[in-house]
């Protein structure tokens, strides 16, 4: 009986005391800094600014410095890219007439950023992508058909070089394949 | 004997008459962690059995692998285990890498086994904090969560996102390591440390979380083996089986760690309470790894050359590797065209999800929500 009630009260004692112990922690917080930060209207800096480079975000196209190689729309897994490129008869160019993105279908795994020769489609900062419709989910970076961008050695046209730089800067970031050699170096 | 005023006759002996009941838990229950079901059949507070009914987050991953092609999989196999999927992710390349016979160059496999193992700790750091959310205390999970933050963080500056990460290709990874990672991994290394000191005090050595987890379901080692438990379930269990030790693959062979397993500190071997404190244990591990592997790592490049439409010869491999709930096998048969032909994923939760109808009889009812927690289930991994 005695041993009964003497681990009633321990018990009782052990519970108080774990309780106590937690609240001790618990309490140290008032005087800590806080880690939660309110979204969207108290951040000092717009969070799409303070996010890492390769944030893969909605993804956006430069036609400026697309080729019209469809390799991003082969790397897509779910054909989420949609391009019509096609060689003008007349002026032998490489017209690009459609280049849809369905953001909507995207999964932003970055596969198709990584084979584009330019960097013309890269992942933003952009996240906030909501919307009412699902048709305007479809971002349509082709109004009218242009020319496709045809590399050169040295780019000396200012409206673009400064395009292309940014482009290349975003592919230097992707890892070089070395060759199978390169392992044992 | 009169009840309420009414004569009833009670058979001597016998008691009074209880019936069962079937309950339905699930499909949508905040302690399932996804979509899952169980059928549970209870006497009163005292389970005699729960079925738990699988399916509801099947997506097909497996069939889908058949029409997008090699490297086209990788973003899929991030669903796998959306958790942990640095796991899926080197798992789906280490395969395909079999299948083809490519070689991932040195700093790639570090690469690899940094993310990795930094994925492990925030899957730990998950589980953990919600097996003491389901239990019914809320601050250790803030807690626990507030470090798996910055987890994410230090992720999404490697790979450009938080959870699906596609950070690894098939013949190394796709980024390397952004200046000054080093820095910034070991800080926060550094200050998880005094992290877990104070969770070991708030949560570990707490009688209240010790009441509800000691003796919970206890799982002896010949009971794990024979369900096949893998990772930290059947550690838990005293199986010292470590698929990272005991079939060495990428680096592994090459650095230092323990193999925690269960001790019954809290009560029997293999109880709820060692299930996670391998977890905890699994963390500090993983944090020497990760000091290890960047004391090791060699310049060089991360990824080989592999032909963007990569054709295996005709052949199947299998790979094993220890993700953060466990042995994760691979296989994949590749018929000489560009899809692979077949592919399969065994994962750790569905092995575990198995051993829920043998263990449940004569558990309370309030004690599923912890078993369900401290065998780490995550739903889309049971399904696929």
């Amino acid at each position: 009986m005695a041993g009964a009630l003497s681990e009633y009260f321990r018990n009782v004692f052990d519970t108080a005391a774990a309780v106590l112990e937690g609240m001790a922690v618990t309490c140290s917080h008032f005087v800590r800094k806080p880690t939660t930060v309110q979204y969207p209207d108290r951040t000092d800096v717009r969070v799409q600014d303070t996010l890492p480079y390769r944030y893969r975000g909605i993804l956006e196209v430069d036609l400026e410095i697309c080729t019209g190689c469809l390799a991003c729309e082969r790397a897509c897994p779910i054909d989420c890219i949609v391009i019509d490129a096609k060689k003008d008869k007349g002026t032998r160019k490489m017209m690009l007439n459609r280049f849809d993105i369905d953001i909507a279908k995207c999964m932003y795994c970055g596969l198709c950023s990584e084979p584009c020769p330019t960097g013309a489609i890269h992942h933003t900062p952009e996240f906030e992508g909501a919307d009412y419709s699902l048709e305007s989910m479809v971002r349509r970076f082709v109004n009218e058909s242009v020319e496709a961008y045809k590399p050169k050695k040295v780019e000396d046209d200012p409206k673009i070089s400064p395009i292309l730089e940014r482009g290349m800067r975003y592919l230097d970031e992707f890892a070089e394949p070395g060759d199978e050699a390169g392992a044992d170096a | 004997m009169s009840i309420a005023g009414f004569e009833v006759e009670v058979e001597r002996g016998t008691g009074l008459e209880t019936e069962q009941m079937t309950l339905n838990m699930g499909p949508q229950h905040p302690s399932t962690h996804g979509v899952l079901r169980f059928v549970i059949k209870a006497d009163g507070e005292v389970m005699r059995r729960a079925v738990p009914d699988v399916g509801y987050l099947h997506r097909s991953i497996e069939k889908i692998s058949e029409k997008v092609g090699y490297h086209g999989f990788m973003p899929y196999t991030d669903r796998v285990d959306y958790v942990a999927a640095m796991f899926c992710n080197q798992g789906w390349g280490m395969v395909t890498e079999k299948l083809a016979d490519i070689e991932v160059p040195k700093r790639g496999e570090y690469c690899r086994v940094i993310a990795a193992e930094l994925n492990r700790i925030a899957s730990h750091l998950l589980s953990v904090g919600t097996m003491i959310l389901d239990i019914g205390a809320i601050t250790p999970f803030f807690h626990s969560f507030r470090e798996r933050e910055k987890i994410n963080d230090l992720l999404e500056e490697l790979c450009g996102a938080r959870l699906t990460y596609n950070y690894m290709r098939i013949g190394g990874v796709a980024w390397d390591l952004p200046p000054g990672y080093e820095e910034k991994v070991l800080g926060f290394l550094g200050q998880l440390e005094p992290m877990l000191d104070e969770f070991h005090d708030l949560v570990t050595e707490n009688t209240l979380f010790r009441g509800r987890c000691s003796n919970v379901a206890a799982i002896p080692g010949e009971q794990a083996v024979a369900y096949n438990l893998v990772g930290p379930n059947l550690r838990a269990s005293g199986v010292r089986y470590d698929v990272r030790r005991d079939e060495p693959y990428s680096v592994y062979p090459e650095l230092e760690f323990d193999v925690p397993v269960g001790t019954g500190a809290a009560g029997s071997v293999g109880d709820s309470f060692d299930r996670y404190a391998v977890r905890i244990a699994e963390i500090k591990e993983s944090m020497k790894i990760l000091r290890q592997c960047f004391r090791q790592i060699p310049d060089g490049p991360v990824v080989a050359k592999v032909p963007r439409k990569l054709k295996p010869p005709e052949g199947d491999a299998q790979i094993r590797v220890e993700s953060a709930r466990g042995d994760m096998s691979w296989y994949a048969v590749s018929d000489g065209t560009e899809f692979p032909y077949r592919c399969k994923v065994r994962t750790g939760s569905f092995a575990a999800m198995s051993i829920i109808e043998d263990i449940s009889p004569g558990l309370m009812l309030a004690d599923l929500v912890t078993v369900i927690a401290s065998l780490d289930i995550v739903a889309p991994e049971v399904d696929r």
